[in-house]
């Protein structure tokens, strides 16, 4: 059976597909962010919560990340859900089998992800009374997190090989991976290693806000956060080159050169990964913030521009058809301002002190 | 069809979405009642200034946090998950069509995020009145995200005017969607009361306790109410045919009817005990109940939906299978197995046959059932088929019934899935054959006949020579015993008389078969049946199994002997010999004797799709299993309680109901127009289980394949025919007879939908017929009575009436029976009986002609006592 032949008919879009893939990359990309903050301090407070010995610093680290923990976790599934439905629209025809060649392992990331988000309840609620256990609180929520991670990689690269499809007539039980995939361990590696950037500078930031309460605490967040932030840039680095040679070899030509839009992206995230190497070490705050944006930006585009080129002998965009709903676009437009009006307002009436409850 | 299907077993039928989704929509609805209760509750506290209820609301919002954002939001993402990968083709038309809906909703639902994590995290830090609105934008934006889901689930079970237009906004607006909104509102409101009291029970003020008893009360109450009228009309904004499929015709959603309904009914009980003063060691364990019961309550309702909408994921569009509408008239004639994308299999062959079924089954049948799971399992469901009879019910299903789809594909594949259903999963071996019975030695021995000096000439026959009696008491009585036995005395001479006066004929059964009463319950049960006590032994007319016969002007008959097929020593006998004796009545002296069968078989392999076992020689009908299953399905397709019935000792009898002229029952059809006459209820019905097939489809219950023993067709005309050369495939022999039936103002409309025609070009050709009065009339073969061509077929030239029939017609004189020399219908001779393999169906013709051949076969001398010289009786009786 060919793969072209498995590959099931998409349906119609109800916009032209430059919106949809704007909305895409646009909520992927903050998806990212707060699911990158959210893995990072959690490895982070991993790492501190097994560091012997129980210095100050430390301990004020892991009970600092459990209090934002959740927040990111909230944001980030919510984020998630927009990104997955955009992803879906215009990629539905591969998401969905790829998604049910490994449902087991799909639908396990629910119950994965159910567990880590109260595990971090627990680890907010409880923070103070869990002593021993805590360490391994964290642990556990580390390994879920790193399994759904690791499922979602699995998922986003299989829906990119509709060749490996018929591996379903001879297991159809939904336990499938794409673990044969040379790209698959480079590309997991490569976004937990991003995790924990992100999660340094969540830290170092969350230092800077702390100005005004405990100067000493503040400076060592900063600097731990920082250190973080360097070290798993530099690494990044690394295994950025290991993912981008792990790609079949017309992908890294086209980054090479082969493709001007692709290779101008490629060399501005490149320079942008060095230069945040240097405010890193020089511990530039905003700048490194600043720099890192655009370099997640820039991977986005990047990983979605791979994406394109594994699919372009079986799909581009051109091909879906439109069947036009744009006043529905317009009440989703509507909505969107309305919503973001009202979170703007939410945070106005809420953050600002105000007299108590009597 | 076009995407890869996840196998699944136990898991199989759709458990894990409705797993997910009951619990996601018990928590969902809170999330949206309970954050107008949080405020309102607020409110509670700011007005009657009150500590407790203000920690106690402060408390509860953490509870709330805790169960909706987490979990709630999380088992959403579930659903998603899940019906993507047991419905990816649903699931992707819904997000294409309804992309806005779902990122509009996702607007509100991230705006209630973090309304939520403000509300509870500033609840100390913030101004009475900005709490308020913080939890108010709360609530509406939680209101806002119902709003836009609930339009899309609606619009799976009533798309409206989307199927035509395909608009946003159609597909949105549909039919039920603000009974939909409302009914999920109250119940929201009514969830919000549940938990209400789940949490202030465990609470340590007593004094909290007692103030919010009453006003959870009315919190869980008023709303509940509020969901009856609006499920009411939620149910009246479906469809015709879903609301019958809701109250009457879904075995899946019945019980679930009666749960809704005690749901309710316990919940509001629940609520006005809750609101009494009862110690904390009632109440507790009251609250847990009280939640169990709403977790019920609203699984119930989405049960109900969901099933409701079977067969299909989009109403009208698009089947649980993943196969559109629009798609089944082209994929009915075509291999499904090529059509479909994700099968390895392409064809059919010996080789692959249960891979191949495997495959069909995964697409066509497991999005609906579980291999031995809990929804819908296909095991017990098909406990009862054969092969042959699993492929007969993919074959009628989704026809008549309307929440299954029809199967797809070519016969071949049918019997694929069939052979994997009956072999692969129950593991059922090849059919062994049923014990051979023994026919009895026959001992044949033909009366004399003296051509020369005899004076007289006895012609016996049978009316129908296939004839039946079913032997399913105390559990079904379709045919009682009574074969009509007809004989003509006829003097000999130049002018030949037909004699009537002065003589009185005997019947006497063969050895061993006089004593009916002892082998079967028929007169046990006649009082029941028939209203009146009926002597064993004696038939409904009041002939015994043995007698003398009443006369008319030339036929003497005997009508309605008793004849059971089983002998005392257990043999089955269908073709019992009767010794006919004309006794002069003055002298009492014997004047002539013939002998004739009186066939009757109680033969029907209805067990081939209704299951029970072959038991053995006397008991080889339909058996008790077969029995009280065949009445299981009739209450189950047409809400009759007939089982109970039976399972009461009280037979059920089916010209009770359906009219049948071969009894002369008018039946009781009492203004409901969908009950026919028995013939076309019987064939109306199976029809649409056994299409494209030829005799064999016959033989399920006439019996004359080679699986049974009598083999009843065995006149002349079985050398070169079948039955569906005079009465039609069983499809065009079903239509005519359902034409017929609607001819007397009944509705046919379900039974002759699905049938096409073989042997006409349209049912429009094909002519009405009552069943026993218009049949197939020999003469349109026989034209002039010559022998007619071998491809000729009498199928849709009835006769017009009774007396045109071939058993009731006689010859140009009006005196002699056309059977008195050609002998009974299915037995024309020559005939051969094939299960005694001697000469019980030619004894007149080897006793007065010694051949096999028609009475008088070159032999007018037989009657005449002289050669005649020109045609009398009929044309071409003298052939050159």
């Amino acid at each position: 059976m060919p793969a072209q032949e498995l590959i099931p008919p998409p349906h119609t879009i109800p916009v032209h597909w430059g919106w949809l893939y704007f909305f895409l990359i646009l909520t992927f990309y903050l998806h990212l962010l707060f699911m990158n903050a959210m893995l990072g301090i959690s490895v982070i407070a991993l790492f501190y919560e097994f560091k012997p010995g129980r210095d100050e610093t430390s301990a004020a680290l892991s009970r600092d990340i459990s209090r934002k923990l959740i927040f990111f976790a909230a944001f980030a599934v919510n984020l998630g859900v927009a990104a997955l439905l955009f992803l879906q629209v215009l990629y539905g025809q591969f998401l969905y089998v790829s998604s049910i060649l490994m449902a087991v392992y799909w639908l396990g990331i629910v119950v994965l992800l159910l567990l880590a988000y109260y595990g971090a309840y627990v680890y907010n609620l409880h923070h103070e009374y869990l002593f021993l256990t805590r360490k391994f609180l964290v642990l556990g929520i580390v390994l879920l997190f790193l399994s759904v991670a690791f499922f979602f990689t699995n998922n986003m690269t299989l829906m990119l090989r509709p060749e490996q499809w018929t591996r379903y007539f001879h297991n159809p039980g939904g336990t499938l991976l794409n673990l044969n995939d040379p790209t698959l361990i480079p590309r997991y590696l490569h976004f937990l290693t991003a995790s924990v950037a992100v999660g340094g500078l969540v830290v170092a930031i969350s230092g800077r806000w702390k100005k005004n309460n405990a100067v000493k605490e503040s400076q060592n967040f900063q600097n731990a956060g920082m250190k973080w932030f360097t070290a798993a840039t530099f690494l990044q680095i690394i295994l950025g080159f290991l993912f981008l040679i792990s790609l079949p070899p017309k992908i890294i030509l086209a980054f090479m050169g082969g493709n001007v839009l692709y290779t101008a992206v490629f060399v501005f995230t490149l320079s942008c990964s060095f230069l945040l190497l240097v405010l890193g070490a020089l511990k530039k705050l905003w700048a490194s913030t600043a720099t890192l944006l655009a370099t997640i930006l820039g991977m986005v585009l990047m990983r979605d521009f791979v994406r394109s080129m594994f699919l372009e002998d079986y799909f581009k965009f051109e091909d879906l058809e439109l069947s036009s709903q744009y006043p529905a676009f317009f009440l989703f437009i509507t909505a969107l301002i309305c919503g973001v009006a009202l979170i703007v307002y939410l945070c106005r009436k809420s953050l600002h002190p105000s007299g108590k409850e009597s | 069809m076009y995407y890869p299907v996840w196998e699944l077993y136990f898991a199989g039928g759709g458990l894990l979405i409705a797993v997910i989704a009951v619990l996601h929509v018990f928590v969902a609805h809170f999330a949206i009642g309970g954050g107008l209760y949080l405020v309102l509750t607020e409110r509670k506290a700011h007005k009657e200034n009150s500590r407790p209820i203000f920690d106690y609301t402060k408390a509860h919002s953490k509870f709330f946090l805790l169960l909706t954002l987490v979990f709630g939001g999380i088992s959403g993402v579930g659903i998603w998950f899940t019906i993507s990968v047991l419905s990816p083709g649903a699931t992707s038309l819904l997000i294409n069509n309804f992309l806005f809906a779902w990122a509009t909703e996702w607007v509100f639902f991230l705006v209630e995020i973090v309304a939520l994590f403000f509300y509870y995290y500033r609840f100390d830090q913030m101004k009475y009145t900005d709490h308020q609105i913080v939890g108010w934008i709360y609530f509406f934006s939680a209101w806002l995200s119902l709003f836009f889901i609930n339009g899309i689930v609606a619009f799976m079970l009533t798309p409206g005017e989307w199927l035509q237009t395909t608009n946003f906004w159609d597909g949105f607006f549909n039919p039920t969607f603000w009974p939909s909104l409302v009914f999920r509102s109250a119940l929201a409101l009514s969830l919000a009361g549940v938990f209400g009291f789940a949490t202030s029970v465990f609470s340590k003020n007593r004094e909290l306790n007692d103030k919010l008893l009453r006003y959870n009360a009315s919190w869980l109450i008023i709303p509940l109410l509020i969901t009856a009228p609006a499920g009411y009309w939620y149910l009246h904004s479906t469809s015709a045919e879903i609301q019958s499929l809701i109250l009457f015709d879904s075995p899946e959603i019945r019980p679930f009817v009666h749960i809704i309904i005690w749901g309710g009914i316990s919940l509001f009980l629940g609520g006005i005990l809750m609101a009494a003063k009862l110690s904390g060691r009632i109440k507790k364990p009251l609250a847990i109940v009280l939640l169990a019961a709403a977790l019920v309550y609203t699984g119930s309702f989405e049960w109900i939906r969901e099933a409701a909408r079977k067969p299909y994921l989009i109403y009208q569009h698009l089947y649980s299978t993943g196969i559109y509408k629009e798609n089944v008239q082209e994929l009915k004639n075509r291999s499904f197995l090529s059509a479909a994308k994700w099968t390895q299999n392409e064809q059919v062959e010996n080789s692959n046959r249960l891979k191949s079924g495997k495959e069909i089954f995964r697409i066509q049948c497991s999005g609906c059932h579980s291999i031995g799971g809990p929804i819908n399992n296909i095991l017990p469901l098909t406990q009862k088929y054969g092969i042959y009879g699993m492929d007969s019910q993919l074959n009628g299903q989704g026809k008549m019934q309307k929440y299954m789809p029809q199967f797809l594909g070519t016969k071949k594949e049918r019997r694929a899935l069939a052979s994997y259903i009956v072999k692969g999963l129950h593991g059922k071996k090849t059919a062994t054959k049923g014990p051979g019975i023994s026919a009895p030695n026959s001992t044949l021995k033909i009366p004399d006949f003296d051509p020369e000096n005899s004076q007289y000439v006895l012609l016996a026959w049978n009316d129908l020579g296939m004839n039946y009696y079913s032997h399913t008491l105390p559990y079904i009585m379709f045919a009682p015993p009574g074969n009509n036995l007809n004989a003509l005395l006829i003097n000999r001479g130049p002018s030949p008389g037909i004699v009537t006066q002065g003589v009185k004929i005997k019947y006497t059964i063969e050895t061993g078969l006089g004593d009916p009463g002892s082998q079967s319950r028929f007169w046990d049960y006649a009082p029941d049946l028939f209203s009146r006590d009926i002597d064993p032994g004696t038939g409904l007319s009041g002939f015994g199994i043995n007698g003398t016969m009443h006369s008319n002007q030339t036929v003497f008959r005997a009508r309605n002997v008793p004849v059971i097929p089983i002998s005392k020593q257990q043999n089955f006998n269908p073709y019992p010999l009767y010794t006919l004796r004309a006794f002069d009545k003055e002298s009492g002296e014997l004047i002539a004797q013939t002998r004739t069968v009186a066939p009757v078989s109680h033969e029907m392999r209805c067990d081939n799709c209704h299951g029970g076992n072959w038991q053995g020689d006397a008991d080889i009908a339909p058996n008790k299993k077969t029995a009280l299953d065949i009445l299981q399905v009739h209450d189950k397709n047409n809400r009759t309680d007939l089982l109970s019935r039976a399972k009461n000792q009280k037979p059920v009898m089916c010209r009770e109901c359906h009219s049948d002229p071969k009894q002369a029952s008018p039946g009781n059809s009492s203004g409901n127009p969908e009950i026919l006459n028995f013939s076309a209820s019987m064939h109306g019905w199976h029809a649409n289980y056994l299409t494209g097939r030829n005799q064999p489809a016959c033989f399920n219950c006439h019996p004359d394949s080679k699986q049974v023993h009598t083999k009843g067709f065995r006149g002349t005309h079985s050398e070169a025919f079948s039955c569906i050369d005079c009465h039609g495939t069983m499809e065009d022999h079903a239509i005519s007879l359902l034409k017929g039936a609607r001819r007397d103002g009944r509705d046919v409309g379900k039974l002759i939908k699905h049938l096409q025609p073989r042997m006409a070009e349209s049912k429009n050709e094909i002519k009405p017929r009552d069943p026993w009065i218009q049949e197939p009339d020999c003469l349109d073969c026989h034209q002039d009575f010559k022998r007619p061509s071998l491809n000729a077929t009498a199928f849709n030239s009835w006769t017009g009436s009774a007396d045109k029939l071939y058993r009731n017609r006689n010859e140009i004189s009006g005196k002699i029976n056309c059977a008195a020399c050609h002998s009974s219908p299915h037995a024309i001779y020559p005939a051969k009986n094939l299960l005694f393999k001697d000469s019980r169906d030619t004894v007149q013709p080897l006793q007065y002609q010694d051949n096999n051949k028609t009475i008088g076969t070159d032999n007018c001398s037989l009657c005449h006592k002289m050669q005649m010289g020109f045609n009398y009786h009929h044309d071409n009786m003298i052939k050159n």
